[in-house]
């Protein structure tokens, strides 16, 4: 067989995309070395599509390029809104212009538009937890240790002690004693939640809403959930 | 191929050195040939509660430097002939120690005997890490005590991570727990924590209790370790503990506080 050794497949992936609001490369720089200094690990050689639809041509592509590189991102290209002629010029330099399914169906329409939709994506990014795959975790965990779950269900089939931490997207269960911190809908879910067998936890937290063990009272020592109502973070017994 | 295990703790001051004696001697007084080592360098103590501190010459880390050989350094127990100690360094520190030359020692051991026991340091640094690195069993000794157990967890967590056997992802590290200075008068008296307490927030199998003791300070002071000291509690809690590592059953003693007979009310004893 020719082809073998290759095959072509068609796959998505989740890329950071970095919208330019101004021409000004030192206020650009200036913006993300802020950025970049709350979490270095983070955006290390994380790859960036640049967005230049809301730049006026003309654009100096190459002196971008070369700042996403010097601030230590992995460059992958430019993609936006733009016109054929801006598209071909891009090209024609050497960089690859990235199409994105949004800016293919809704071109023409106008940044308000957009913002919203957006918008509503994140918010269904949230709240379709239900599709949250499940991060297993067999065994105890230790004092000292952290394990997270991102964009998972955390599931710790052992307890969790005293000085360890949990964090998951989704929910946290715990087949075992909770005496560590347990921390749920890290990303921002309310309806994130957590099951224990035991619950001695030195601190709970949903959606940012936390528990020191010391307001622990009603259930503690026992098997229970602990969910957000109304905010508010609610701890009801499991069996 | 020998069994290496390692005594550690993560707290100081615990009974390491005092149970890695006893545990050391007491697999040599069974016939089995054990090498002791001190993986305390900087604060040699192993060769003190062993009772032959004026017998070193070399040390661990001239063996590791190549400055002697690993039978100019080795010292001979004088009670069992089956039984060698490998001192520390007084006068380094533990940097002085680096796995590539730690693990050629150990091969280099391993062939002529049937333990090596590694007495490790306090703390979570590099030399309790290299310690417990090339270990195949753990004795974790505890006392019932939170700050203790707190730290013994997270050395179990380093024992499950951090060991050669986690980074080649091999069988893991065969954990015991060993808890030390037991006194069940206090854990009646709500003082202590009791075994069940450790072993519910542990949850690894229990090696051995030894019950708090005047004969190990005594031991100690004296270089004879408490197993020796047969009449003792402690000495027979260890000598059980030797059994269990061998594979026996032994029914666990010192439980209980003991219970006042009429006779020692009457007479205050």
């Amino acid at each position: 067989m020719a082809d073998a050794n290759i095959e072509f497949k068609g796959s998505s992936f989740t890329l950071s995309v970095l919208h330019l609001k101004t021409p000004k490369l030192i206020d650009i720089k200036d913006d993300l070395v802020k950025k970049i200094a709350q979490a270095p690990d983070f955006f290390s050689l994380v790859p960036v599509v640049v967005n230049i639809e809301q730049l006026t041509p003309p654009v100096d592509y190459q002196t971008i390029k070369s700042l996403i590189e010097e601030l230590n991102f992995t460059f992958v290209g430019f993609t936006g809104s733009v016109d054929k002629e801006q598209r071909a010029l891009i090209r024609e330099l050497g960089f690859s212009f990235v199409n994105t399914a949004k800016a293919n169906t809704s071109s023409q329409s106008t940044n308000a538009q957009k913002q919203s939709v957006k918008e509503t994506d994140n918010r269904a990014a949230v709240s379709q937890s239900h599709l949250y795959t499940d991060k297993v975790h067999r065994g105890q965990i230790r004092s000292g240790q952290q394990v997270y779950a991102k964009d998972q269900n955390l599931v710790v089939i052992g307890s969790v002690s005293a000085g360890a931490e949990v964090i998951a997207d989704g929910n946290i269960h715990v087949y075992g004693s909770l005496r560590g911190r347990a921390i749920a809908g890290a990303k921002g879910h309310h309806k994130a939640q957590i099951y224990c067998q035991n619950l001695e936890a030195e601190l709970v937290s949903i959606n940012g809403n936390y528990w020191l063990s010391e307001s622990i009272e009603e259930h503690w020592g026992t098997p229970v959930y602990i969910h957000l109502n109304d905010n508010e973070l609610t701890s009801s017994k499991l069996i | 191929m020998a069994r290496i295990i390692v005594v550690t703790s993560g707290k100081g001051g615990v009974g390491k050195t005092t149970s890695s004696a006893a545990i050391g001697l007491g697999l040599a007084l069974k016939g089995h040939k054990v090498v002791l080592i001190d993986f305390d360098i900087g604060l040699r103590n192993l060769d003190l509660i062993m009772g032959c501190e004026r017998r070193v010459v070399y040390d661990f880390v001239n063996v590791i430097n190549g400055e002697a050989t690993l039978n100019q350094a080795l010292i001979k127990d004088k009670r069992v002939s089956s039984l060698s100690i490998l001192p520390a360094s007084q006068t380094r520190d533990k940097d002085a120690l680096n796995k590539e030359n730690v693990g050629k020692v150990l091969e280099e051991l391993g062939k002529d005997y049937d333990f090596i026991v590694c007495d490790s340091p306090a703390g979570i640094e590099a030399g309790a890490m290299m310690a417990l690195y090339y270990a195949d069993e753990a004795v974790v000794t505890t006392n019932p005590e939170v700050s203790s157990v707190r730290d013994s967890d997270r050395i179990l967590g380093m024992l499950a991570s951090r060991s050669r056997r986690a980074e080649l992802g091999l069988e893991p590290i065969k954990e015991h727990l060993l808890l030390t200075r037991y006194s069940p008068k206090r854990v009646e008296e709500g003082e202590m924590l009791s075994v069940e307490d450790v072993e519910d927030i542990l949850s690894i199998p229990l090696l051995g209790v030894i019950p708090e003791s005047q004969a190990v300070l005594k031991a100690s002071n004296a270089g004879e370790p408490v197993i020796l000291d047969t009449e003792s509690d402690a000495g027979q809690a260890y000598q059980d503990v030797i059994e269990r590592l061998l594979g026996e059953t032994v029914d666990f003693r010192f439980l209980q506080a003991e219970k006042k007979g009429i006779f020692s009310r009457l007479f205050g004893g």
